[in-house]
């Protein structure tokens, strides 16, 4: 499941999924497959703001798309969430995803890895705002220090 | 096993990370043949039973042995339903080894699979070995499919065959490992080009050999008796 989280599309197949999804989109209408095919290659992106991109056109579809495909869609939502570090809305996508096919492995896989990610966020944030805490005691001492020093 | 094997060639690392080959492979066919099924049985020999669609792709890895050498195989297990058709194609590209499974009960998936063997031809590269599996061989009082003429498709277009299951794991080691001993043949005998940009192979130089470039000669001069079962 972690090689997902870092397979990248090749330049030449996301500009051929673009061309497509932007010739059809020329003609009037995107058929959601096109749409699907367009964002899946931009969401394996190396770059974030094409990942976001995916995020976007993955939600529409998620109002707009097919019934049988919500699944996929809610899937690689949560795979691209991951990747640009919203694991809150990851999560969220894994969570729907679950309430509807409980035993389904690949999600199962994915949401145990934005747990582990959520955690060592966390324990990162907890160091940082331990470090501050310290920053702001030294302070406050430096500052009791400078003023007993002017009495 | 793995103790003869962890002090000495490959790459970085040492235990179960000490491999000298890694081999692209993907599994295709059409939906509900078995492809996740017998990945899950080789990579974790067990059976999944009620598996769902796979979502898109999946990916699984093992590190197996051929004539002395390890060999990562990192193995992309592509979704059959035809609308991931389009982008699953993307994950031919590079690979070593094509597994193109079918299901020995279904004769809709054997029909199908000259379209998957084109898709195979045209988007991996000469040398990729492809190797057809009929699955669910457990399954025969429900067959659809002799074994004889899947046998008589597979050498009329030049593949390696095999009837496997993934539920009893019968033959589904043979079949990743076959593959593999095919590919390090064709490294072998120069018919692979390891420089070539989409070979599906990496290999990490052994640390031990001169210069690390020509670590089958290890492997052969090393295993002896293993010999004629590896043909190296």
């Amino acid at each position: 499941m972690e090689a997902l989280l870092e397979d990248y599309v090749s330049s030449e197949d996301l500009r051929r999924f673009e061309r497509r999804y932007y010739d059809e989109l020329g003609k009037g209408s995107v058929k959601p497959s096109t749409v699907f095919e367009y964002s899946w290659a931009l969401i394996r992106s190396r770059f974030e703001h094409e990942v976001k991109k995916g995020i976007i056109l993955l939600e529409q579809l998620c109002f707009e798309g097919e019934d049988e495909a919500k699944r996929d869609y809610l899937f690689y939502l949560s795979i691209a969430n991951t990747k640009i570090g919203e694991y809150q809305r990851a999560l969220d996508c894994t969570r729907k995803f679950l309430a509807a096919e409980p035993n389904n492995r690949q999600a199962q896989e994915l949401e145990k890895i934005i747990k582990e990610r959520l955690r060592r966020e966390s324990l990162k944030g907890m160091a940082i705002v331990g470090g501050a805490a310290a920053l702001v005691v030294g302070g406050l001492v430096g500052i009791g220090m400078a003023l007993s020093k002017k009495h | 096993m793995a103790n003869s094997v962890s002090g000495g060639q490959g790459g970085g690392g040492g235990g179960p990370y000490n491999y000298s080959y890694i081999f692209k492979y993907i599994i295709i066919g059409d939906m509900g043949v078995g492809k996740s099924c017998l990945l899950h049985q080789f990579t974790e020999k067990k059976f999944m039973a009620d598996c769902p669609h796979t979502i898109g792709v999946e990916f699984g890895t093992r590190i197996i042995e051929v004539c002395g050498q390890k060999i990562k195989l990192q193995i992309w297990d592509t979704a059959g339903q035809e609308r991931f058709r389009a982008v699953t194609r993307s994950y031919y590209r590079g690979a070593a080894g094509a597994l193109m499974v079918y299901d020995i009960t279904r004769r809709s998936t054997y029909n199908h699979l000259s379209s998957w063997l084109t898709d195979a031809r045209n988007l991996t590269n000469p040398n990729t070995v492809i190797y057809l599996i009929g699955n669910k061989s457990d399954l025969e009082a429900q067959r659809d499919v002799t074994y004889d003429e899947a046998k008589m498709f597979a050498e009329e277009n030049g593949l390696m065959f095999i009837e496997a299951s993934a539920k009893t794991g019968e033959n589904v080691e043979e079949a990743f490992l076959e593959t593999a001993k095919k590919i390090y043949q064709n490294i072998q005998d120069g018919s692979l080009d390891l420089n070539a940009a989409e070979s599906g192979v990496q290999h990490k130089p052994a640390s031990g050999a001169a210069g690390g470039q020509l670590p089958h000669r290890l492997g052969g001069g090393d295993s002896g008796g293993n010999k004629s079962d590896c043909a190296c």
